[in-house]
């Protein structure tokens, strides 16, 4: 009590005497901190983990191709067990102790959120997230409660919905059930998929929530299956996911399943059984095909010996290579410029740079002749409107065999017709 | 500095306002004896009241009234002392464990009322811009942040004075009574079933209280904010600390909140940028280690409770 009432008072005293305006920054001291922010424990323990090797990648790219401002970066990562008062706790002491210039992180919009509101944006720190996807980001943008620090690489869940809508209705589908992670995440993407089935001819017939981390999800599976679908949309991750399509499929549900971008991993194929999945697609975000995206792929799999498909990987690796173009695109190191320059890595006629630090070197070199450039990373182009939100393409999976498959992929422009078509 | 500073101002409020949670758990468990295994139950009511109380109004939510932050603070003691009176009277006459299951099942219950109840709580989106007492009063966050210690660190010397007085008062000696022994507290004229509900109650008004100044402090809260494993983390605090002693809840507080975070400081230093990504796991098992380590060596806590001796028989 005592040790604690004197911490008190000495940070009053501290406070008093201090009461000049923080240090400005001045050039670079090197090395020039990042700070990452994910779940390597917990719940999202097993996405988390391979999120957090493809930053370690993308950093590493970044000092291969010459670094920020000519120093190293250092990439600081810290658990946020998927607990929000741990990750505000590890922001806290980033910004303030470690003096990080900027962060990327974190998975859970739960936890993302408090960073945001209470350390992020009162200290003026750009932070970009790779897979929060709630729709709060983008309200709290639009109020200007962010002051603009917040960007994200991966697009909002109206896309994941309205592709996977677009498929259903195409493929014949005429009474869809629903189960649901009951996340904002969850909800969010089962109140965009309604509004896009209805508009587009099938009906959704049935919502169930569940919770996660449950031994069993019968009770959830009866419900859905008690208005006989002829198919059923899952939006879960990956462990609780196969528990629940096991039971489905052991209970008699169709085999018509349409899956989120959580459940494209092996290891839900592998633990579900691939020749029950065989009717079943799903979608993902913007995974664009092209030369870039192949690039962070075999550079993904050389340095791993593992294939980057999973949810947040390819948009991990380009919201560290955003951070890092912009901030050598910065005047200086400031929250403020490293936010108002963040935009400047997609500009319009530029030059087009890619994945890997060759590319990442060559960017460096048209930065310092002052010429513009236009970054197409491993989830496409990247491009962020004035919430920090990006749109994208959509990815239709399928298993074949006993390996995913991409079947086919809505373009940019695909999206948006379909956006128009259901938005009016 | 001022770096290190902020943080540690940061830090502190955080230790404070989970010792005043766990101030509440030692009136329960340490004093009365009363397993209470909700507490994150008891922390989101109040997170929540507080947070409906005071935001600012939104057309999606049908409450939010953005009212005065003390209207916040004393409706979040009501309604956590409402909600503990009401558990409390169904479920006082149960003993020991099964208490712990009701109490837990009750926590997880409000977890799930919180995510669903999307027109009240906003659901799993949650609710933002949450005031903080004399928000326009700062420049800076840090001053704000040195304010706002200033209000927790005289909360928490209130909560910690009130209890110590009344521990130490007759009624408080009739719940020490009644943990040791139940049956001869009865036997002695008092009304065991009453005074349990008494301390249930106010107990878990200080938890309460504790959730609506976090809240408050942070600015936003969701249903992400109340997983179990805070009830687990405030319990691993008092246990720590010392059960039956404030002093010890405070510092079991200050111990295993610093443990938590300062294994991740230590973690992201001392391990290889290579090996970084495996880190999050050696977090988990040295906090555990720490754990199992004070309990094996201090199996009453850092602080114990002190003895009880009658004045008369100490003279």
């Amino acid at each position: 009590m005592k040790y604690l009432i004197g911490l008190g008072l000495g940070a009053v005293l501290g406070a008093l005497a201090s009461q000049t305006p923080a240090m400005a920054q001045s050039g670079p001291a090197c090395p020039v901190k990042l700070g990452g922010i994910l779940p390597l424990t917990g719940s999202m323990g097993p996405v988390g983990k391979r999120i957090s090797d493809s930053a370690q990648l993308a950093v590493e790219h970044v000092n291969a191709g010459g670094g920020v401002k000519g120093c190293p970066v250092q990439f600081i990562l810290r658990d946020d067990q998927g607990q929000s008062t741990v990750g505000v706790d590890a922001a806290k002491f980033l910004v303030d102790v470690e003096r990080v210039s900027a962060i990327t992180g974190t998975v859970s919009s739960g936890v993302t959120l408090p960073i945001l509101v209470s350390v992020a944006a009162p200290s003026k720190i750009p932070l970009v997230s790779c897979c929060s996807t709630a729709a709060t980001f983008t309200t709290l943008a639009q109020e200007g409660k962010t002051g603009g620090f917040f960007f994200r690489t991966l697009p909002t869940v109206k896309t994941q919905a309205y592709a996977s809508a677009a498929i259903a209705a195409e493929r014949g589908f005429k009474r869809i059930s629903v189960i649901y992670i009951n996340t904002d995440f969850g909800t969010g993407m089962v109140k965009d998929f309604i509004k896009a089935v209805e508009k587009l001819g099938p009906k959704v017939v049935k919502t169930v929530a569940y919770n996660e981390n449950q031994p069993s999800y019968r009770a959830e599976v009866n419900v859905a299956l008690a208005e006989k679908p002829d198919a059923v949309f899952f939006v879960a991750f990956p462990q609780d996911g196969a528990t629940m399509t096991r039971e489905w499929v052991s209970l008699g549900g169709t085999q018509n399943m349409i899956l989120n971008n959580s459940l494209r991993s092996p290891e839900y194929v592998k633990s579900v059984g691939p020749k029950f999945l065989q009717n079943a697609y799903g979608m993902d975000n913007a995974s664009v095909s092209g030369p870039t995206v192949e690039a962070f792929k075999t550079l993904f799999q050389a340095k791993y010996n593992q294939s980057p498909d999973g949810p947040g990987i390819y948009n991990q690796y380009d919201a560290v290579i955003a951070l890092g173009l912009a901030m050598n695109i910065a005047p200086n190191l400031t929250g403020d410029s490293i936010r108002d320059s963040i935009r400047k890595i997609q500009t319009a006629g530029g030059t087009v740079v890619g994945t890997g630090p060759d590319e990442f070197k060559k960017a460096l070199a048209l930065i310092k002749e002052g010429k513009p450039i236009k970054y197409v990373g491993a989830t496409g182009p990247l491009e962020f409107d004035a919430n920090g939100d990006v749109s994208g393409a959509a990815l239709i999976w399928t298993v074949k065999g006993d390996n995913l498959a991409v079947d086919r992929t809505l373009t940019v422009e695909d999206m948006n017709a379909l956006m128009k078509k259901i938005d009016g | 500095m001022i770096g290190l500073l902020s943080y540690l101002v940061f830090f502190a409020i955080i230790v404070l306002i989970l010792g005043v949670a766990t101030l509440g758990l030692n009136l329960q468990w340490g004093t009365t004896g009363l397993f209470n295994a909700g507490v994150v139950g008891f922390y989101a009511i109040g997170g929540y009241a507080f947070a409906i109380l005071c935001a600012p109004p939104r057309p999606e939510l049908m409450a939010n009234f953005g009212l005065p932050w003390i209207v916040g603070i004393i409706g979040a003691m009501a309604a956590s002392a409402l909600a503990a009176l009401i558990i409390g009277l169904l479920t006082i006459r149960l003993r020991g464990d099964y208490l712990a299951i009701t109490t837990f099942g009750v926590a997880v219950s409000i977890q799930l009322v919180t995510l669903n109840w999307e027109a009240l709580t906003g659901g799993s989106l949650g609710l933002t811009t949450i005031p903080r007492p004399a928000a326009g009063l700062f420049d800076s966050s840090l001053s704000a942040n040195i304010f706002y210690l200033a209000l927790t660190l005289g909360a928490t010397a209130l909560v910690y004075w009130g209890l110590e007085s009344i521990i130490r008062s007759p009624w408080g000696r009739v719940l020490k009574a009644i943990r040791e022994d139940e049956t001869a507290a009865i036997a002695l004229g008092k009304d065991a079933r009453l005074f349990r509900l008494q301390s249930f109650v106010l107990g878990s008004t200080i938890i309460g209280f504790a959730g609506a100044l976090y809240v408050s402090f942070i600015g936003f809260v969701s249903p992400f904010d109340f997983a179990p494993i805070l009830t687990f983390q405030i319990w691993t605090m008092l246990i720590v600390g010392g059960s039956g002693n404030n002093k010890g809840a405070l510092l079991g507080a200050f111990i295993v909140w610093g443990l938590w975070s300062a294994s991740g400081t230590f973690i992201s230093m001392a391990l290889p940028a290579a090996y970084q990504t495996q880190g999050g796991a050696v977090q988990s098992i040295l906090i555990g280690l720490v754990l199992v380590c004070t309990l094996l060596f201090r199996p009453r806590g850092l602080i114990g409770e002190q003895p009880t001796v009658s004045r008369h028989l100490a003279s």
